[in-house]
C-alpha cells in the first residue's frame, strides 16, 4: 500500500468539523473582548445618559457586525477547507476501495468478532461466494472447523492490544465445502465510527504450494519407506500411509494384477481410523476385481491415472458398493508399472470432494513407477537369495559330490559328500587328489573324444576314472562337468559332479564276465552241437556205406541162383563190411572212453624196440607186398607206458603204412632216443599225404582217399585213436609227406625216469 | 533175362563193394554196366560216351558227386542222374533234387529199388 492515500485518511469527517469548532469561539471571544475595553473607556470619560447608551448599542451593532462577519469568513475558509478536506477523504476512500477491490489477494475489513465489514472480489471469489453472502458471515465462520476457534481468539487479543496485527496459515471452506490452505493476515485498523477496533484482512491461496509441498513430502515418505525396506511388504505401510493421510486420504491401496493381467486383487492397504473404512477393507480383501471395468479398469487399460469423483455401485461394480457403505465418494486409480508394463494399481479413495490437481497426479504416477521398480527389485533380490540359498543347500546337503573349479583348473570348494567319498580333507583333497583327478577326467574325456575339463563353455562331459581314496581304496567315478559362464559368456568355473559307481561298475564289469562266459559257453555248445551232428552225420554214411554191401549181397544170395564162387564172393564182402562196421564200432567206443577221460592206461616199463619188432613181424606176415625194414636203436632205454596201447599205435601206424604203398614198396621202422623221449618213426614210400590234406590226417574219418588210396578201406578214427594215445602217454606224433614219395610218421614217448640220464643210459648199454 | 529196352549205366561210387553190387544187379536186369570211382572219372566216361543214365555216389575224393553231376548236366541237360547216396541225414534228398538230380536213391537200397528207378526213369519195361 502506497503512502500516499494513507495521510489523506487520517482527515476524516468528523475532525474536519472540530477544527471548525475549534477555531470559531477563539475568534468571538476576541472582539467580545474588545466590545467590552471600549465600553469601560466611555463609562471612564464621564459619558452618561442617552448618548452613552446609543454609543453603547451602536458599539454592540457594530460589535455584532463584525463578530458576524468574522464568523462568516472563518465559516467560508471552513467550508472550503471542509470542501477540500472532504474531497481528498472522498478521494481517498475511492482509492482505498479500488486498492481493496483490485488488489491480487483477498482482501476485506473485519470487526473484532471477525465480522466482515467489507470483502474485495477477489476474496469472494477465493472463497466461492458472493459478496453479500461473505458480508453475512465472519472470519472464523470460513475458517475449517478446526481452526476456527483459534481465529476467534486471535482476533480478540488483537483487539485488545494496539499494535496486534498476526499472519498465520489457516484453512478457509469454500461455499462447495472444499477447504483450503490460505496465508492470512490480520492488520489492525483503529476504532471504528461506533468505537469499535477494526482490522484488514488479507487472504492468499496458497493451495498450490502447499500441495506441490506436500507431493514433495509424501515422495520424500515414499523413497523414503523404500529405501529402507527390503521388501514391498515392509515399505508398504509406510508408503501408503504416507500417500493417505498426507494427501488427505481416506484410503489407500495396492492392488496386484495376476499374471495374465486379468483380475486384481487387493496386497496392501491403509485406511484411516474409522470403523466403517476397516469394515471396507475387508471388503475389499476379499475381492477380485476384473481389469476390464470400472476405474481400476480403465487405469489398467490405460496405463495413466483415472479419477472418478462420484463413485457409486454403479460405476465401479463389486468395490463401487462397499465404497459407498463406508462413505467413500471419490476415487483415484493409479498404475503401477513395471518395466512399462501394468502391474497393479495404486488406489486412493476419499469421502466427499477433493482437489485433484496435477501434481496429484504426477506424484502418483511416478510414486506407480518407482513402488512398481521396488517391487520388481525387491522380488528379483528374494527371488535370488531364495535361489542361492537353495544352491547352497544342494551344494552342502547333496548325496552326490560337488566340486567348484577355478577357470584355472584350482578346486576351489568341494562339498561334504565329496570329501566323505574320497576320504579326505579339503586341504589334502586341493593338493592332492584333485590334481590326479583332473589328469584322469583330461584322459578318460579323450578317449570318449570329449574336450578336457577346461576347455571353455560345453555342455560338459560324463567320464568314468579310476581314483584312489585318501584312505587306499580304489573308487570307479562318474565325474560330470558343467561349465558356468560370466557375464561376458566366458567360463566364470566349472561345476563338477561326482558319484561314486564303484558298485554299479564292479557289478557291470562282473555281468559282462559272465555274459561273455555265457556267450562261450553257448558257443562251444553250439559248436559242440555242430560237431556231434556232423559226427553223426558222418558215423550214418560210413555205416550205411558198409551196410549197403553186406543188404545188397545178402538179399543176393537170399533170393537164390548163385554159383558156388559167387557165392564165396559175396560171402567175403558182407564179412568184409561187417568186420568193418564192427571195428567202426570198437573205435569210437575207444575214442569216446579217450576223450571223456574214461580210459585209463596202465603205466609200466615197455620196451618199445621189443614192441616194434613184434608188429612188423604179425604184418609181415599178413602182408608179403611190402618189405619192412626195421631201424631199431638197441640202446634205447625203455619208456613208461601201456604196453597194449603202445601196440595198438604201432600196427595202427605199420597197418596204414602198408595199405598205402604200392606193391614192392618198403616200411621203415625206425627207434631212437632224444631228449628224454623214445623217438618212432613208421615211413612208407606209398602215395604220400597232399599238401592240404595232411593237417586233417588225425582228424576224424579223414581218411585220404584221393587217386588209388580211395579204394583203400578203414574207419576213419585210427590215427585219431593213435594220436589220443601218445598224447596220453605225455608224448607227441606229427607227420612229414611228399605226395609220390611216401609218408613218415614220427612219435614220441617219454623215457621212463631212472632211465631218463645218459649215464644210466650208458650204463645199461 | 531182360524184359525191357537193354541200356547203359555209369556206375560212379569210389567203394568198390558197392560197385560191383550195382555192376552185378543191373547186369542181371540185361543192361550194360560202366564204373567210376571219383567224380572227374565220371564225368570224363559220361561225356565220351553217353550212357543212358549215371547211378553217382556223392563222397567220393576229389570231385564229388554233385559237382560231377553239375558239369555233366552243363554239357549234356538231357543226361538222367540218379543220385545214390549213404548221406540219408533230413534235408538230403531235397538238397539232391534240388541240385539237379532225376532220382535220388538211399544207400542201403533194396536190389528192386535199383532196377525200377532205373526202369521208370530210361523207359526199361518191367515184366508184369
Amino acid at each position: 500500500m502506497s503512502p500516499g492515500p494513507r495521510q489523506p485518511s487520517a482527515a476524516t469527517p468528523s475532525s474536519i468539523e472540530g477544527l471548525v469548532r475549534r477555531a470559531t469561539p477563539y475568534s468571538i471571544a476576541g472582539l467580545v473582548a474588545l466590545y467590552g475595553l471600549a465600553a469601560a473607556g466611555l463609562s471612564l470619560a464621564g459619558l452618561s445618559g442617552p448618548s452613552a447608551a446609543l454609543a453603547l448599542l451602536v458599539g454592540l451593532i457594530l460589535l455584532f457586525a463584525v463578530v458576524v462577519a468574522v464568523v462568516n469568513r472563518d465559516a467560508r475558509r471552513v467550508a472550503a477547507t471542509v470542501e477540500r478536506e472532504s474531497r481528498t477523504v472522498r478521494d481517498s476512500v475511492a482509492w482505498v476501495r479500488m486498492a481493496l477491490d483490485h488488489a491480487d489477494v483477498g482482501m476485506g475489513i473485519i470487526d473484532s468478532r471477525g465480522s466482515w465489514l467489507h470483502v474485495n472480489s477477489r476474496l469472494g471469489a477465493m472463497l466461492g461466494r458472493s459478496e453479500a453472502d461473505l458480508l453475512a458471515t465472519s472470519l472464523p465462520a470460513i475458517t475449517a472447523e478446526s481452526l476456527s476457534e483459534a481465529i476467534t481468539e486471535s482476533l480478540a487479543q488483537a483487539a485488545s492490544s494496539p499494535n496486534g496485527g498476526w499472519k498465520a496459515e489457516t484453512l478457509q471452506v469454500r461455499a462447495d465445502g472444499v477447504a483450503f490452505p490460505v496465508s492470512l493476515s490480520v492488520t489492525p485498523l483503529g476504532d471504528g465510527p461506533a468505537g469499535a477496533a477494526t482490522f484488514l484482512v488479507q487472504e492468499v491461496d496458497i493451495s498450490a504450494a502447499k500441495r506441490a509441498e506436500t507431493v514433495r513430502d509424501v515422495m520424500v515418505a515414499v523413497r523414503h519407506a523404500i529405501s529402507t525396506s527390503a521388501t514391498w511388504e515392509h515399505a508398504a505401510p509406510a508408503v501408503l500411509s504416507a500417500m493417505g493421510s498426507q494427501l488427505g486420504w481416506d484410503v489407500a491401496q495396492l492392488w496386484s494384477a495376476d499374471a495374465d493381467v486379468k483380475l486384481l486383487r487387493l496386497r496392501q492397504s491403509w485406511q484411516a481410523d474409522d470403523p466403517r473404512l476397516a469394515e471396507f477393507d475387508r471388503a475389499a480383501h476379499s475381492l477380485a476385481l476384473p481389469t476390464n471395468s470400472g476405474l481400476m479398469g480403465r487405469a489398467i487399460q490405460s496405463g495413466v491415472p483415472a479419477v472418478n469423483e462420484e463413485v457409486t455401485p454403479a460405476s465401479e461394480s463389486l468395490i463401487g458398493e462397499a465404497a459407498r457403505r463406508a462413505g467413500l465418494t471419490v476415487e483415484v486409480a493409479s498404475p503401477v508399472t513395471v518395466g512399462g508394463t501394468v502391474s497393479g494399481l495404486l488406489v486412493l479413495f476419499a469421502r466427499g470432494p477433493r482437489d485433484i490437481d496435477s501434481g496429484v497426479m504426477t506424484m502418483l504416477t511416478m510414486a506407480g513407477s518407482e513402488i512398481g521398480q521396488f517391487i520388481h527389485r525387491s522380488e528379483t533380490t528374494v527371488a535370488l537369495q531364495r535361489s542361492e540359498a537353495d544352491h547352497r543347500a544342494i551344494f552342502e546337503r547333496a548325496p552326490i559330490g560337488i566340486a567348484r573349479i577355478s577357470a584355472e583348473g584350482e578346486l576351489l570348494e568341494g562339498n561334504a559328500a565329496l570329501l566323505m567319498m574320497l576320504k579326505h580333507d579339503i586341504d589334502t583333497l586341493r593338493t592332492q587328489a584333485w590334481p590326479e583327478l583332473r589328469r584322469a577326467y583330461d584322459l578318460a574325456a579323450g578317449r570318449v573324444n570329449l574336450p578336457p575339463l577346461l576347455a571353455g563353455i560345453s555342455d560338459g562331459g560324463s567320464v568314468q576314472v579310476r581314483a584312489a581314496t585318501g584312505d587306499g581304496r580304489w573308487l570307479w567315478l562318474q565325474m560330470s562337468a558343467a561349465s558356468i559362464p560370466d557375464l561376458k559368456g566366458r567360463p566364470e568355473h566349472v561345476l563338477l559332479m561326482v558319484e561314486d559307481v564303484t558298485t554299479v561298475r564292479e557289478t557291470q564289469d562282473k555281468l559282462e564276465e559272465s555274459l561273455s562266459a555265457q556267450q562261450r559257453a553257448n558257443a562251444d555248445l553250439e559248436k559242440l552241437d555242430r560237431t556231434k551232428t556232423e559226427f553223426l552225420s558222418i558215423v550214418s554214411h560210413e555205416f550205411r556205406t558198409a551196410l549197403t554191401g553186406i543188404q545188397g549181397f545178402s538179399e543176393l544170395i537170399r533170393d537164390g541162383g548163385l554159383e558156388a564162387d559167387e557165392l564165396r564172393a559175396y560171402g567175403g564182402y558182407i564179412f568184409n563190411d561187417a568186420d568193418r562196421v564192427n571195428r567202426l564200432i570198437g573205435d569210437m567206443l575207444d575214442l569216446d572212453r579217450m576223450e571223456s577221460g574214461r580210459m585209463s592206461i596202465r603205466m609200466a616199463d615197455v620196451d618199445i624196440n621189443e614192441v616194434l619188432t613184434d608188429t612188423v613181424a604179425r604184418a609181415a606176415t599178413a602182408s608179403s607186398m611190402v618189405e619192412f625194414k626195421p631201424d631199431l636203436d638197441p640202446r634205447l632205454p625203455i619208456v613208461t607206458g601201456d604196453r597194449d596201447r603202445l601196440v595198438q599205435v604201432v600196427s595202427n601206424l605199420v597197418n596204414n603204412a602198408v595199405k598205402y604203398s604200392p606193391e614192392g614198396g618198403t616200411v621203415t621202422i625206425s627207434s631212437r632216443a632224444e631228449g628224454g623221449y623214445a623217438l618212432i618213426t613208421v615211413a612208407d614210400t606209398g602215395l604220400g599225404i597232399p599238401p592240404d590234406e595232411i593237417v586233417h590226417v588225425f582228424e576224424r574219418f579223414r581218411r585220404v582217399r584221393s587217386g588209388a588210396a580211395q579204394s583203400i578201406a578203414g574207419t576213419g578214427l585210427g590215427l585219431t585213436i593213435v594220436k589220443q594215445i601218445v598224447e596220453m602217454h605225455g608224448g607227441k606224433i606229427w607227420v612229414e609227406s611228399a605226395v609220390g614219395h611216401g609218408s613218415a610218421f614220427h612219435f614220441t614217448i617219454p623215457l621212463a625216469l631212472e632211465a631218463a640220464t645218459p649215464s644210466k643210459q650208458l650204463r645199461h648199454a | 533175362m531182360p524184359e525191357g529196352r537193354a541200356i547203359t549205366v555209369l556206375v560212379a561210387d569210389d567203394n568198390e563193394v558197392a560197385q560191383r553190387l550195382c555192376r552185378r544187379v543191373l547186369e542181371k536186369a540185361g543192361h550194360r554196366v560202366l564204373t567210376a570211382s571219383d567224380g572227374q572219372e565220371a564225368v570224363n566216361i559220361a561225356l565220351a560216351v553217353g550212357p543212358d543214365m549215371i547211378l553217382m555216389d556223392v563222397a567220393m575224393p576229389g570231385m564229388d558227386g554233385l559237382e560231377a553231376m553239375r558239369q555233366i548236366k552243363a554239357q549234356k541237360p538231357s543226361m538222367v542222374v540218379v543220385i545214390a547216396s549213404a548221406h540219408s541225414m533230413a534235408g538230403d534228398r531235397e538238397r539232391f533234387l534240388a541240385a539237379g538230380a532225376n532220382d535220388v536213391l538211399s544207400k542201403p537200397f533194396r536190389l528192386n529199388d535199383l532196377t525200377s528207378v532205373v526202369d521208370r526213369l530210361v523207359g526199361g519195361v518191367k515184366p508184369a
